[in-house]
């Protein structure tokens, strides 16, 4: 035991200054959801966007919308429970940050064509800042 | 294949010191307008006044690169709904459908990637010349498409 003692520190300390890393093909932990865990930041800037682009007043075509009533705590809610609960992807198309998508099994909104929409997608930047977050 | 873009003169520019923005800022709420995608009878335009422009291009641009085999396909999804565009390169051509509109568009994958440089080297002089903070920031210099280079 004492040799191994100073072997084992030493690989301890090695390991830690070169981090632990995942194999490519591996599934990130669960853990790691939302950059190790962290919570994510939703600013009132972030919340204006949401509102401008999918309330259900929004003029913006081609975009999802929240369905009549949603307000801006019950908003927060949708995309606190889809990123703790939700699908994770990194963006697509060479875009930073990462993609939540997850089901509330339950009309939450709907999609550009004017259909039922029961999953929400929360885009999140890699300071685990809402980019934008919108039902499809 | 017409391949153009409308600014939107709606997109709050005023409200971001583009000379510092960083990369997220500048895909998703910066240079918005409307993409214009047609052929003489078909036509995948998405005239959301929302889109924005810069991240399309460099997007398509990173397709394209990546529709070099036969079979070949990759999809672009919107910033802000499900919509996509879905390419594929078939029969030596690149086929462009959408999830919102009707119709095919082929196009000779050299017309394709002419197409995107036109593009981006438009756009980039465009939004440089209107908004000089942008021209500094260092994200946007770093992106070489917008200089006519992929």
């Amino acid at each position: 035991m004492r040799l191994l003692r100073p072997w084992l520190i030493s690989f301890v300390l090695l390991a830690s200054f070169f981090g632990v890393s995942y194999p490519a093909s591996a599934q990130r932990p669960a853990s790691a959801r939302a950059d190790a865990g962290q919570q994510i930041i939703i600013s009132e800037r972030t919340i204006h966007h949401i509102q401008d682009r999918h309330w259900p007043d929004s003029p913006a075509q081609g975009a999802g919308k929240y369905s009549p009533g949603i307000t801006v705590q019950s908003l927060r809610d949708l995309i606190n429970e889809a990123v703790a609960n939700g699908r994770s992807r990194s963006n697509t198309n060479g875009r930073p940050g990462r993609i939540y998508e997850y089901d509330f099994g339950r009309p939450i909104g709907t999609t550009i064509n004017g259909n039922p929409a029961s999953r929400l997608r929360v885009v999140v930047n890699s300071r685990n800042q809402v980019v934008t977050a919108f039902p499809i | 294949m017409n391949l153009d873009y409308q600014l939107s003169d709606e997109w709050e520019e005023d409200s971001l010191d583009l000379s510092t923005v960083d990369e997220t800022e500048l895909r998703y709420n910066v240079a918005l307008g409307d993409l214009l995608l047609s052929s003489n009878d078909v036509d995948l335009s998405a005239r959301w006044g929302w889109i924005p422009l810069l991240d399309f291009v460099l997007a398509l641009n990173e397709i394209a690169g990546k529709l070099d085999q036969e079979g070949a396909e990759e999809v672009f999804e919107f910033t802000e709904s499900s919509a996509e565009l879905r390419f594929a390169r078939l029969g030596g051509k690149i086929v462009i459908s959408a999830s919102y509109a009707e119709g095919e568009l082929k196009v000779a994958p050299t017309l394709f990637e002419k197409r995107i440089r036109e593009f981006a080297t438009k756009i980039g002089k465009e939004v440089a010349t209107k908004f000089p903070g942008l021209a500094t920031n260092k994200v946007f210099k770093q992106w070489s498409l917008f200089e006519g280079k992929r």
